[in-house]
């Protein structure tokens, strides 16, 4: 057994390394000049430089994408929280016959190929004449959010003793001030994690921002891609430095995430 | 709790109103321009009605495009659950506590960056010359060059790669913590009967964890059709059409090459009339 458990204990390590080693690489890479990056040996020891960064800090371009970011992505999340966290308690709560058939609907909502849907929008926001503004990209995130929400806060609202709500009704309570002041900061943590799981999907989307943007409202994994077809020159540092930009804010969310997916499944365990 | 509210109606009925309206306006919408000529040139149309349809049968890129798409599939459910279920069940014997939850953080760190980043990430690595993952090849072989992404025999395995270290890593962590919420008295007894430890695996815990394993592969299947992204920057499509998957080509046709948007949404309604078919299909199966 000894040595087959150091066997594993290696690949297992093997397996660390190469979650991370490429990340790092591409973050020690943003920090690089040129000649330091096109080497036939790969180079740890440089001077690093700021250049790379401070172009990219520096671009118009990468800062408007930045800001379509936030502002799609936060207003098709907050649409997603007012319009799916109800929804989701209701039928966790409220057990109809319909309940069913609303989650499998809203989970066949991620079934839908996103080509599928970009496609005939692409023909609606042009005919309405919202194509490549920000409401057209918001409008059709929030189609995302509000599914993901929902599908994710269903079970976490099931999880919230019935006890607890049940003698806040007999306190008086109505049932949605149960609701507000009961369900919601009870849940809060598994909700909190259903959010941040829905901020990361759209953050990370590219197939329906680039079929929806032209100028405008291009989001920042469209900037990203289209700085890697500058010419034959490829400023390597430079796309590296906005790889590690745009892959920031998603990492952000990894505490919670985490804590999301140990909340999940302890709950399995009772 | 079956008490006289409004509450159920006031907060499901306008939910699901809005996602039908979001969800059934584009989708019917798709159907109705795969049945015209629609081109992005020119605001003239006419309908056309199954012609499109017709085309793509006869079109051999498409046919290439569904068999690129199937074996796509393929490849990265099965590597991405056999990476995860090794991985777990690894973690699970080999890994203290403590180790458990480092692993676990780095883990989901592939899956959390935006599938653009980890293609960026890979395509780097995958440079011949430059690139750190061929360093290795070009140290062994004397400076010989590798270049996985421009041969069209490794092309889908290396892009697979990325997509695998994305949800392979992420899944071996929910295998984890499935392995964990496993109650310990069959483990305990295989052991007593003298089983071996892949054994015990083999013919115990993952027998016990089939159901959620089942809906794992199913959430893997449904997301890996959007893999557009990770296609889109690391080869657009290529060498030739060696990794041109349905979506990709849909795009293609639709906005780079011709401009045909009819053509792409007749190859969207197929796609969109497969998956849900066969989705929903696996899903009854599943909950059943």
């Amino acid at each position: 057994m000894r040595p087959g458990r150091l066997i594993g204990r290696i690949v297992l390590a093997f397996a660390g390394f190469m979650a991370v080693f490429p990340l790092l690489w591409t973050a020690l890479n943003a920090l690089k000049n040129n000649v330091d990056i096109i080497t036939r040996v790969p180079r740890l020891v440089f001077t690093p430089t700021w250049a790379n960064i401070g172009y990219i800090l520096g671009r118009d371009s990468v800062l408007t994408g930045l800001y379509n970011s936030v502002v799609a992505c936060g207003s098709a999340v907050v649409i997603g929280i007012v319009l799916g966290l109800p929804a989701a308690y209701a039928v966790a709560r409220y057990p109809n016959r319909w309940a069913g058939d609303i989650q499998f609907f809203v989970l066949s909502l991620r079934f839908l190929p996103p080509v599928a849907v970009a496609i005939p929008l692409m023909v609606i926001w042009l005919q309405v004449g919202l194509y490549d503004t920000l409401p057209a990209l918001i409008i059709t995130y929030s189609l995302l959010t509000i599914s993901v929400i929902m599908w994710l806060a269903i079970p976490a609202f099931q999880s919230v003793p019935k006890e607890i709500e049940e003698a806040a009704f007999v306190d008086g309570y109505g049932a949605y001030s149960v609701f507000w002041r009961i369900a919601l900061p009870v849940a809060a943590r598994s909700l909190a994690g259903a959010v941040a799981f829905s901020f990361v999907l759209v953050w990370n989307e590219f197939l329906i921002a680039l079929m929806l943007s032209s100028s405008n409202a291009k989001t920042l994994p469209i900037v990203a891609s289209e700085l890697s077809q500058q010419g034959m020159n490829v400023p390597w540092g430079i796309l590296n430095a906005s790889v590690v930009l745009l892959s920031l804010p998603p990492l952000l969310f990894l505490g919670v995430l985490s804590g999301f997916l140990n909340s999940v499944f302890r709950q399995k365990k009772t | 709790m079956a008490r006289r509210t409004s509450l159920p109606v006031t907060f499901v009925v306008p939910t699901i109103a809005i996602l039908l309206v979001l969800s059934m306006v584009p989708t019917l919408y798709a159907i109705v321009i795969a049945l015209q000529n629609r081109e992005l040139s020119t605001p003239d149309y006419s309908w056309v009605w199954l012609s499109n349809f017709v085309d793509l049968f006869l079109d051999r890129r498409f046919l290439n495009a569904v068999w690129v798409s199937v074996k796509w599939e393929i490849v990265t459910v099965v590597a991405t659950m056999v990476v995860a279920i090794g991985l777990g069940v690894l973690m699970f014997e080999v890994a203290s506590p403590r180790l458990r939850n480092v692993y676990c953080l780095l883990f989901i760190i592939p899956v959390l960056l935006p599938r653009v980043s980890a293609a960026f990430v890979w395509k780097f690595a995958y440079h011949p010359l430059y690139g750190i993952a061929t360093y290795p090849y070009r140290l062994l072989t004397g400076g010989l060059i590798f270049d996985p992404l421009s041969k069209p025999g490794t092309a889908l395995f290396a892009v697979a790669s990325v997509d695998v270290w994305q949800w392979g890593l992420f899944f071996a962590v929910i295998v984890l913590k499935l392995l964990e919420t496993l109650p310990p008295q069959p483990i305990e007894a295989a052991r007593l009967d003298h089983a071996r430890r892949w054994q015990i695996h083999a013919y115990v815990t993952l027998p016990m964890l089939k159901a959620p394993l089942i809906s794992l592969m199913f959430v893997k299947m449904i997301e890996s059709l959007r893999s557009f992204d990770l296609i889109y920057v690391m080869t657009r499509g290529g060498p030739g059409v060696a990794t041109e998957t349905l979506d990709m080509y849909a795009f293609s046709q639709g906005f780079i090459e011709s401009g045909k948007v009819s053509y792409a949404s007749a190859m969207a309604v197929l796609m969109m009339i497969a998956t849900v078919i066969t989705f929903t299909m696996l899903w009854k199966r599943v909950q059943a």
